[in-house]
């Protein structure tokens, strides 16, 4: 048949025709696409404390702000073959920092645990990504039995193994074409009265890509400028913590870190499927917007206490997912938070044992959590110590005069994820209970529907953990 | 693993190239040939056949981008299958769909065996998808090199069923008068 000879001859054209079109579409032009996609963002600042008493002083603030690295835009619809061309080179550049932060499981392990598995039955959020950069920036400013101690929660064998790696986390996880915003931000707040290390303001710039700012602590101004710099580098949507974050007087150096990423769906949820469905919450039945979609070459997981589903992001690479993990009936996500298992699959990048592909109906309710947490007494408990304290803290890197006690005063983060699309219409799906620990059967169409308390795990480009969090109350 | 690096496993006649190559694309090539047979049975053991392949074929090989590579092997490798009637009575209906349509544009008739090379044929289509606007070209292969359904294609795209199908159309359409110019006979 003369038709076969020529779909044979369309499965032989160029390769590079081939990988164009299966890159998610460009939908920069259409109105309101960022609905149907993640965002999140998520802020760490630590703040270091003194108790000598400063003296206030007037002054600007930017002494260096950090250059990132320049990436070419994401093609346009009617982009010719050098625009394309240079994007997918931009992409492929960042490939060679891929894997950077694969020795780091069992540091995302621990901290999901410490962050998130708390009794209170409240959305949590936390991004293991975030706090990772904002500890090494910390070891960066350390020394002695204070350093090592984040080193070891780190895993790194010394700071010299941490720079390497952290700046390739830091490039494996950037990404900035107009399409996808993947964005490791760090800056350092200065004490004006104060003098520093050169040494070490340098290696913050050049191995975190970290701006800096120097101005008068406690000032209105200057925690202006901080906000103003976190709104920034958060798109505004964490806003309302943003603005009450302050500096007082007695603060020697503040170290704020950031994660902003969004991203599309590769395949978005249809809004005509979008329809009411019961969320059952801890505290009883609520009605929420549920997202519907029929994934035909989906992803199933399991493990004892759980099932799990993923679905993809339009990164530029191959590793972004939104992970969906249902504990099973009775398992209260924050117990999930301490099991092994499911902290193994948490951190597995869907390279799961327990897995199963075929035809997925995903009930996904529209969330939007938000939370903000202080991170000291996770830390603490993690093995972070001496630098809390002014007796044993070394912060002898930091400062030019290093008899004055410097300590780690503050650490806070806020994060928010959100997950959206637009428009309403029925639809009807059937509740299936899988039992954990129960493959499908070969062939069977399965109902995923995330109506209870569930966990979700935000990979970023490089497959790492850029947000997990639990969602009591879409 | 990055796809240099399972190439040169295969340079290497190093059988870990199959496990690397399974991790990475193992369910993109699954996907292929399970749009084509809607079999799973089938799909997998087109995707082992697929690993097959590349190992018979890097070297000499250097395929950039791998995954069109090893897409474009499962999709012979699975419409071979269903044109030997394998899975027809089970599904393929995207397969038959897609021929009925790619009928429309076929150019003057040849003699029997005699026509154009597949190979020299897929060049031409290769520089007809070059000449059109990137969405145009993309929406043809989506919808006779992946085998998606005007519904996806118009899910993917964010656009109607309808506007789909009139832009396939008018491009099968401009294919046919591509391929009569230069006189291509299939």
């Amino acid at each position: 048949m003369k038709a076969d000879k020529l779909q044979d001859a369309i499965g032989m054209v160029d390769g590079d025709l081939i990988a164009r079109a299966d890159m998610p579409p460009d939908r920069r032009r259409l109105p309101r696409w960022w609905r149907s996609a993640v965002a999140a963002m998520l802020a760490v600042v630590l703040l270091l404390g003194s108790l000598w008493n400063i003296p206030p002083l007037q002054g600007s603030y930017a002494i260096a702000e950090a250059s990132y690295p320049v990436m070419a835009p994401y093609p346009a619809k009617d982009s010719t073959h050098e625009e394309y061309d240079a994007w997918r080179s931009s992409i492929d550049e960042r490939q060679q920092y891929a894997g950077a932060g694969k020795d780091l499981d069992s540091f995302f392990s621990a901290t999901m645990s410490t962050f998130l598995a708390d009794e209170e039955q409240e959305n949590r959020v936390y991004s293991p990504l975030n706090v990772y950069m904002a500890l090494a920036m910390l070891a960066e400013v350390t020394e002695g039995e204070s350093r090592a101690e984040i080193l070891a929660l780190l895993g790194s064998e010394s700071i010299e193994a941490l720079r390497t790696q952290a700046n390739a986390v830091w490039n494996a996880n950037y990404r900035n074409d107009g399409a996808v915003t993947s964005l490791l931000g760090s800056s350092v707040w200065l004490n004006k009265d104060l003098v520093y290390e050169a040494d070490t303001l340098n290696r913050l710039a050049d191995t975190y890509y970290a701006s800096s700012f120097q101005g008068e602590m406690g000032s209105a101004g200057y925690n202006k400028a901080l906000s103003a710099w976190l709104n920034e580098q958060t798109g505004g949507l964490l806003a309302e913590h943003a603005n009450s974050v302050e500096l007082s007087q007695e603060t020697v150096m503040a170290l704020a870190t950031t994660v902003y990423y969004r991203a599309k769906w590769t395949v978005g949820f249809q809004n005509t499927r979008t329809a009411k469905r019961t969320f059952y919450t801890p505290g009883g039945e609520l009605l929420c917007d549920f997202m519907n979609q029929t994934l035909h070459d989906g992803d199933y997981y399991w493990g004892e206490h759980f099932t799990a589903t993923r679905k993809r992001l339009a990164d530029g690479g191959y590793q972004g997912y939104m992970y969906l993990i249902l504990p099973d009936e009775g398992v209260d996500p924050a117990a999930l938070l301490t099991d092994s298992e499911a902290l193994r699959f948490m951190t597995a990048s869907g390279e799961w044992e327990n897995h199963s592909g075929g035809k997925l109906n995903l009930s996904l309710p529209k969330f939007d959590v938000a939370a903000n947490t202080d991170l000291l007494a996770g830390l603490r408990s993690l093995g972070v110590e001496a630098c809390l304290d002014p007796a044993t803290s070394d912060f002898s890197p930091l400062l030019a005069d290093d008899s004055m006690p410097v300590w780690l005063d503050k650490a806070e983060h806020a994060a928010r994820v959100i997950i959206d699309e637009d428009g309403i219409e029925a639809a009807a799906y059937t509740v299936m209970h899988e039992a954990g620990g129960a493959p499908p059967t070969p062939g069977e169409e399965i109902d995923f529907i995330l109506d209870r308390p569930f966990i979700f795990v935000i990979t970023g480009p490089d497959g790492l953990p850029l947000f997990v969090g639990t969602v009591y109350t879409p | 693993m990055e796809d240099e690096r399972i190439i040169d496993l295969y340079w290497q006649r190093d059988e870990r190239a199959i496990t690397a190559t399974k991790e990475t694309y193992g369910r993109y090539c699954y996907a292929i040939a399970y749009r084509i047979l809607a079999s799973h049975e089938e799909a997998e053991e087109c995707e082992n056949d697929t690993y097959l392949d590349a190992w018979n074929s890097i070297p000499p090989a250097r395929p950039q981008p791998l995954s069109a590579f090893l897409g474009m092997l499962s999709r012979r490798i699975a419409l071979d299958r269903w044109r030997k009637g394998q899975a027809k009575k089970r599904g393929g209906d995207r397969v038959l769909l897609s021929l009925d349509e790619l009928a429309e544009c076929l150019p003057g008739e040849a003699a029997p065996d005699a026509g154009i090379e597949a190979k020299e044929l897929a060049a031409h289509i290769s520089a007809f998808l070059r000449s059109r606007p990137r969405a145009e070209g993309d929406i043809f292969l989506r919808r006779y090199w992946f085998l998606d359904s005007i519904k996806e294609i118009a899910t993917r795209y964010n656009m109607g069923e309808s506007r789909v199908k009139m832009l396939l159309k008018r491009t099968r359409e401009r294919l046919m008068t591509y391929l009569t110019e230069r006189e291509v006979t299939i």
